[in-house]
């Protein structure tokens, strides 16, 4: 079952951590209990894949449904009142030697859960600092440190996050037209005829263009590169390049960079 | 003597400062001083610090030396701090401390295997507690726990060795015989028609 299933789905889990296949095969094989799993966790795994990956294929997707459904189904039937149901298929007297086991194991910590608590209560008198050290005294050392994760497994997660992203697809994103472009078109125009009719000019442009191209020459006015003039209103505009000291027209972003 | 004053002195004050327990060993580095020194000072802080004298006590826990406040002040200590008293381990909170005090590392569905029901929620209580703490993940990914260091304060304890023989609590052939006939009794019961 868990073989056929071509779904690269990783899980990081309560119980269990892995690839959704590997979880099938300990789940069959009940080296994790199928109660202590949250297969809602699993399906919401599972959409967020599919969310990230855009696509879904239809097979895929089909066989997943059928499994987690079987998965709810077995546990289902596992929550309902279900010791007796597991000791069904043996005799009477090993029924009953089974359920001994059990309850003699249970009663051994329950017993060691009493005196635990005991010790508890006998302890809870003795109070100890609790304020952390003055900081000029932390100190950390390495040699208490206990391993907890496998260097290699956390290395190769660290490094993970330390990949730059792919880059993002703009390829749903329209074009724009830039600031920075229109300045330059002003500005090249300028150069061409320190006078000229901004409709002459730019009229054919879309009205973004048109637009953008207004606030550039704002801009420029703002920074002394150019005067513009219009004598109606929605008359004409008359562009004219401020003259330098040196008497040449602005030059270029380009060419003052 | 004087010199043995001092090293009592020295390992009261380290002892003062120090949030959690200290070895022996640490106070023998710190001190720069045999470790056998440092237990001889420490037996006589013990005695000058003996419990009913002083407000401060020092306790041997996890596996060092840590001051405390003697249980008399309790109430007035907790009154002082605004802390309300800890409340008592519930009979699930017990049972399962019980079990990763004793099989640890462990994990949650071995403790919910031995229990017999889910023990989500006595784990989670006892890991806000700070008396366990997850200790990395077993073969399949579960999470697996173990005792924590305030375990060994709050119990008092040296170390895991001082916790009672965990055979202590094997129930008896008395108490097998005792649980297989009412096994046996109540399957005849329900046989009756």
């Amino acid at each position: 079952m868990a073989s056929s299933l071509d779904l690269d789905l990783y899980l990081d889990l309560e119980v269990f951590a892995g690839p959704f296949d590997l979880l099938l095969t300990v789940l069959l094989r009940e080296e994790v209990d199928l109660l202590e799993l949250e297969l809602a966790e699993v399906a919401a795994a599972y959409v967020t894949k599919l969310e990230e990956s855009g696509e879904i294929e239809l097979e895929v997707a089909t066989e997943f449904l059928v499994l987690i459904a079987a998965l709810l189904e077995l546990k289902s039937r596992l929550m309902l009142p279900s010791a007796e149901d597991d000791l069904a298929e043996l005799g009477p007297e090993e029924a009953i030697d089974e359920l001994i086991a059990r309850m003699l194991e249970y009663r051994r910590f329950r017993d060691a859960g009493q005196a635990i608590a005991e010790l508890f209560e006998q302890e809870r008198g003795y109070l100890y600092r609790s304020a952390p050290l003055p900081p000029a005294f932390r100190q950390v050392a390495i040699e208490n440190a206990t391993k907890v994760y496998e260097p290699e497994i956390l290395g190769a997660a660290i490094g993970e996050l330390l990949e730059p992203p792919a880059r993002p697809d703009l390829s749903h994103v329209k074009s724009t037209v830039s600031l920075r472009s229109r300045l330059n078109a002003l500005r090249a125009a300028l150069q061409g005829a320190p006078e000229f009719d901004f409709d002459d000019r730019f009229g054919r442009d879309d009205r973004l263009t048109q637009a953008v191209t207004i606030l550039a020459l704002l801009q420029l006015h703002a920074e002394g590169e150019a005067e513009w003039r219009q004598d109606t209103i929605c008359g004409p505009i008359t562009v004219t390049g401020a003259r330098r000291a040196s008497g040449s027209v602005f030059t270029t972003e380009r060419e003052a960079g | 003597m004087a010199v043995g004053s001092d090293l009592t002195r020295t390992i009261e004050a380290l002892l003062f400062l120090s949030p959690g327990s200290v070895s022996a060993a640490e106070l023998a580095e710190a001190c720069e001083v045999p470790e056998d020194e440092v237990l001889e000072a420490v037996a006589g802080l013990e005695a000058q610090l003996v419990e009913g004298d002083r407000g401060v006590i020092l306790r041997r826990v996890g596996g060092g030396f840590a001051l405390a406040s003697d249980p008399r002040a309790e109430q007035a200590a907790r009154r002082l701090l605004s802390k309300p008293r800890t409340p008592p381990l519930t009979q699930a909170q017990a049972e399962t401390l019980a079990i990763i005090a004793y099989l640890q590392p462990v994990s949650r569905p071995e403790i919910a295997r031995i229990r017999g029901v889910s023990s989500e929620s006595a784990v989670t209580s006892l890991s806000e507690r700070g008396l366990i703490e997850e200790s990395g993940r077993s073969r399949f990914g579960a999470t697996i726990y173990r005792t924590s260091a305030l375990f060994d304060r709050v119990f008092g304890l040296e170390g895991m060795d001082q916790l009672p023989d965990l055979s202590a609590f094997d129930p008896s052939p008395e108490d097998e015989r005792e649980l297989r006939e009412r096994l046996v009794a109540a399957g005849e019961q329900r046989n009756e028609p």
